[in-house]
């Protein structure tokens, strides 16, 4: 009974959690830096175009 | 004249380049080939079964880390030579995703550890120097962080990534050098010629070329950030000379 468990932990099948774990930490780490990049990127074109209507505001008032 | 130039520039921030839309659609196919022939035409390996899978995700990810950090090396020579901004551009988005892929390394190399070697974590030379090679790129872009001034920072980085890659060889023959439980180089010139089956060496090739073009993708995804950023400093620039 015991052999039988052993053989059972060493089968291919038993090894899919860490698979699993591999290919979803790869998956979350990669686009979570392209979404940390991506949304950078966004709020400060957002903080540009805000300035750019101030510096145009100013520029006409001048 | 300065600021209208300034205004400019950053009108052109909005419009993501052509080039960079269809690198991304190349990288975003090639990936899910890379996954299809990973799961679905690899051979299961009949000593470590399903998880060995993971090498064709762990060796392309440690690789793309050490192209990385050759790319931040010469991007720090280059602008120690020069000072032009352009290489310190290359060398600190080069630095950043250095960064992510070594941390994938070290995360997948240890899941795949887990099963295989009964511990999540050994001191083993490959792991030891890999964890050094993590935390000089992680230092470095701290020292960008918080130098004094950006040229300053630029300077101390650029020195960080001409030293710092001298781990990146000994990283490489570590497993040659001192032998240990890690498995020996599948790739380079200590790789052994029988090392792989022939469909393995075949999906495991096409899996570096996807990771290249992923390298290349995010590089280019940080430089583009990085020119934001300079942007945005340029009109604040302009506003506070404005107020003053």
């Amino acid at each position: 009974m015991l052999d039988l468990i052993l053989l059972d932990t060493h089968l291919p099948s038993s090894n899919l959690p860490y698979l699993f774990a591999a290919f979803a930490v790869s998956w979350v780490v990669l686009f979570g830096y392209l979404f940390y990049v991506n949304r950078r990127q966004h709020e400060m074109r957002k903080e540009i175009a805000r300035l750019q209507n101030v510096v145009e505001q100013n520029q006409e008032e001048e | 004249m300065a600021s209208t130039q300034s205004l400019e520039d950053t009108k052109s921030m909005g419009r993501l380049p052509s080039a960079k839309t269809s690198l991304a659609a190349i990288t975003g196919v090639m990936m899910l080939v890379d996954l299809y022939l990973i799961f679905m035409v690899a051979p299961t390996d009949a000593v470590l079964g399903h998880v060995q899978r993971v090498f064709y995700f762990h060796v392309p990810i440690a690789i793309m880390s050490f192209l990385a950090f050759f790319v931040v090396f010469l991007g720090s020579l280059m602008y120690l030579i020069k000072r032009t901004p352009k290489w310190d551009a290359i060398a600190h988005a080069s630095a950043e995703v250095g960064v992510v892929f070594v941390t994938l390394a070290l995360i997948t190399g240890i899941i795949w550890a887990r099963p295989v070697w009964n511990t999540w974590w050994t001191w083993e030379p490959r792991l030891t120097t890999t964890l050094i090679l993590w935390l000089i790129y992680v230092a470095y872009l701290m020292v960008r962080s918080y130098a004094p001034t950006e040229s300053k920072g630029a300077i101390y980085a650029a020195v960080m990534g001409i030293i710092g890659f001298v781990d990146v060889p000994i990283v490489y023959y570590s497993v040659v050098w001192w032998r240990s439980i890690h498995p020996s180089p599948v790739v380079g010139p200590f790789a052994q010629s029988d090392a792989l089956d022939g469909t393995m060496a075949l999906i495991l090739l096409y899996s570096f070329i996807t990771f290249v073009f992923f390298f290349a993708y995010m590089v280019a995804e940080r430089m583009a950030l990085r020119n934001t950023e300079e942007a945005l400093g340029r009109i604040r620039f302009v506003l506070r000379r404005g107020e003053r």
